[in-house]
């Protein structure tokens, strides 16, 4: 439960305070947002927009602090079921107290409020290494969160994946939330087969996805412009080029190493140099970012730069499938157990139906029924397990598997690249 | 409120300096600046007061041992206020806010500040006073984003502040440009790379995609890439195009770069390894297959 305090904690309520607002000149709003102060009106959310900004501070806490799992609150805004990121934060992961957590949140929200961010939070954001992200702390939290807010859809969590952003080139980042039939659930804290299966929830439906689209704005693609084709860059690789070409290498490497007098740790500046100095692509310009050459999305040494990654994911797999054998175990004996007794509770009452019609045949008179009261009270039936550590390792799972399934793809098509690049050389 | 009054001496008649900016400090020789700093600068200009033409923030991040090399890993907003005859800066945000930040993140300290504008403040040395105090016992490094995109483009300027003239004044200050390096990190560059595919989409946004699209976006690019190359070369062979010796050159680095592996051994090498894969992939869908009959059966009980 000690992770579960260090989670975020919902702050609508708390940032709704007493401010006389003058009286408001509908007039003067833009049409857009005159949907945001009509408080009454709910409409489902269907799509998360992302402001790189967003992006990047989530993508820097995560990395900073891999292969622990990070989290962070969410600034944006509701507009027409559409759910506008434009801000984050970190939380400290090692702040004491809840209340410590709550103080920090709030303080940094009004700090950020005083430069005219968006000071509303709309959820929070989690890091996740191998992709098996369904744990209770994550579910309880995103269940406060959805539940502090007034319509109570305008909460999602951002799952960012680490090290497939890294490795496969492309940004994983996901947002979720609970799903109605979950809630409803979770609001009795009944997870019985029986329950389950009236609400139809499954591994898959605990949590639902929204899709994530990217939103840049004008000044920020005028950066991401001049990031791709800076003034001058032309001009370096000429000059570059003019010396020798080993002591172009070199002097790359040393370029790297210099990164890495101030890099967070060793290892991670010895992986970027050996990753990259060696390989079947030529070195990375890292002075400006220019497609394809800047991601890693070709790169076929992927599990070198981690080379436990994939043996990682396969052993959680397993330990997943064990803990999978052992829920499903302690579900059967329960299963026998609620039999027996049953079963043993039939027999009793046939056995008193027995008795009491030989009574009648002797001319004696019958006793009375049990009641089922009685009858409950005499035969104890354990109540079920809950069924929620079950569903939630199925559903780890069911995402670690699909994980490995997804980047095999990708891996195939790379190998065969590769051969069609040796076969072309000879 | 506490708000650091910064006055010229000219215009108000102050007394003398309150320290020396720039000496004694070990000077910073190479900076290196994360991307996240820049769209935080360019959130922060576009999130201004109506009547402000120009922000300025607080940059942090670490330094090397000796001072020499700076990485700016992240910043912050402060709000000031500026008129023609004064700057006023709320020290209290400034303070609040690293504060705030350190407990996030211990690692970081401050290194600098930052400013918008196509030319540097008039209270540039003042406030570079004042944050190389925060900096010490380094330098402090300025850096100066000219969001009013001049000459069409958005320059980035690194600059760090140098005592000029006789005597200390606070300002008495030149500022000299400091060459940077953006750095990219893998998963940044992931980030960026999506940006810049919904910047290139219609109206700036754009779904992200799957990494087997990405990867056949970037295969796509490659060969295009590859093509364009072949036909200059196949120019030059014929002689329709002047060779140039820097393309050239190039040319023959990249193609030393393939590596050079003995075909049985490269066919042994890719057997196991597609053996590997089509294990892993019939493993996992395995797995899945049998969860998908556990979670059905369990319904029908």
């Amino acid at each position: 439960m000690a992770e579960a305090k260090q989670q975020a904690k919902p702050m609508t309520t708390l940032l709704q305070d007493d401010v006389d607002l003058p009286a408001l000149d509908v007039s003067s709003i833009p049409k857009k947002l005159l949907p945001v102060l009509d408080v009454n009106r709910s409409e489902p959310l269907r799509l998360v927009k992302v402001d790189p900004l967003a992006i990047l501070k989530i993508v820097k806490h995560s990395r900073e602090n891999f292969p622990s799992s990070v989290n962070g609150q969410l600034l944006g805004l509701e507009i027409d079921g559409v759910l506008e990121v434009t801000n984050a934060f970190a939380v400290p992961t090692f702040l004491g107290s809840e209340e410590d957590m709550t103080e920090y949140q709030l303080e940094m929200m009004q700090c950020l409020r005083e430069v005219n961010v968006d000071s509303s939070s709309v959820g929070w954001y989690q890091s996740t290494r191998l992709g098996d992200f369904m744990h209770r702390p994550l579910l309880d939290v995103q269940a406060s969160y959805q539940a502090a807010t007034p319509n109570s859809n305008s909460s999602v969590v951002l799952i960012h994946d680490t090290t497939r952003s890294e490795q496969a080139g492309n940004l994983s980042l996901r947002a979720f939330r609970l799903s109605q039939a979950y809630l409803d659930l979770a609001k009795d804290g009944k997870f019985t087969t029986q329950e389950l299966a009236d609400k139809g929830l499954t591994c898959g439906s605990i949590l639902e996805e929204l899709p994530v689209h990217v939103e840049v704005s004008s000044l920020s693609s005028v950066l991401l412009n001049e990031l791709q084709w800076p003034a001058g860059a032309e001009q370096d690789l000429l000059e570059s080029l003019q010396r020798p070409s080993s002591f172009n290498v070199k002097q790359r490497a040393k370029r790297m190493a210099d990164l890495s007098a101030v890099a967070d740790d060793a290892d991670a500046s010895i992986e970027t140099l050996d990753g990259g100095l060696s390989g079947l692509l030529p070195t990375r310009p890292t002075a400006y970012l220019s497609r394809p050459m800047c991601t890693n999305a070709l790169d076929l040494n992927q599990s070198q730069n981690d080379p436990t990654l994939l043996s990682r994911q396969l052993e959680a797999v397993g330990e997943l499938i064990d803990d999978h054998i052992r829920f499903a175990h302690q579900w059967v004996y329960w299963k026998r157990g609620e039999a027996r007794e049953k079963n043993r509770r039939q027999q009793f009452v046939q056995r008193k139906a027995q008795s009491n019609a030989a009574r009648v045949a002797r001319g004696e008179p019958a006793e009375p029924e049990p009641t089922e009261d009685e009858l409950d009270k005499m035969f104890k039936v354990l109540s079920e397990p809950t069924r929620l550590d079950t569903l939630l390792n199925t559903a780890n799972l069911d995402l670690l598997t699909k994980g490995v399934a997804q980047s095999r793809g990708p891996a195939l098509t790379k190998m065969f690249m590769a051969q069609g690049l040796h076969g072309g050389a000879q | 409120m506490t708000m650091l009054n910064l006055n010229l001496p000219s215009l108000s008649g102050s007394g003398p300096a309150k320290g020396a900016a720039g000496t004694a400090l070990t000077a910073t020789q190479q900076c290196y600046i994360h991307p996240v700093v820049l769209f935080s600068i360019l959130d922060h200009y576009l999130r201004r007061n109506e009547s402000q033409d120009r922000v300025i923030g607080t940059l942090l991040g670490v330094r090397s041992d000796d001072g020499r090399v700076v990485e700016v890993r992240s910043c912050f907003a402060v709000p000031h206020f500026e008129t023609d005859e004064e700057i006023q800066v709320d020290m209290e945000h400034h303070g609040a806010m690293f504060a705030l930040h350190k407990r996030a993140n211990a690692r970081e300290q401050i290194v600098g500040w930052y400013a918008t504008g196509a030319a540097l403040s008039k209270y540039a040395a003042l406030i570079q006073d004042f944050y190389s105090r925060e900096a010490a016992p380094f330098s402090a490094i300025h850096m100066v984003m000219d969001t009013a995109l001049t000459d069409g483009r958005l320059g980035i300027q690194c600059l760090q502040g140098s005592a000029i003239g006789v005597g200390a004044h606070p300002e008495n200050c030149l500022f000299l440009p400091l060459p940077y390096e953006l750095q990219y990190p893998d998963a940044e560059l992931a980030a960026l790379q999506a940006a810049a595919d919904s910047a290139e989409a219609p109206g700036g946004v754009a779904a992200l995609i799957s990494d087997m699209d990405q990867l056949e976006k970037t295969i796509d690019e490659l060969r295009a890439m590859l093509a364009r190359v072949s036909a200059y070369v196949d120019s030059v062979c014929a002689g329709t195009a002047a060779p140039n010796n820097v393309v050239g050159k190039y040319l023959v680095d990249m193609l030393a770069v393939v590596p050079k592996i003995d075909p049985s051994q490269f066919s042994a090498l890719f057997q196991t390894h597609l053996q590997d894969i089509l294990m892993v992939a019939y493993l996992t869908n395995l797995t899945r297959a049998q969860l998908n009959i556990a979670d059905r059966l369990q319904r029908i009980v």
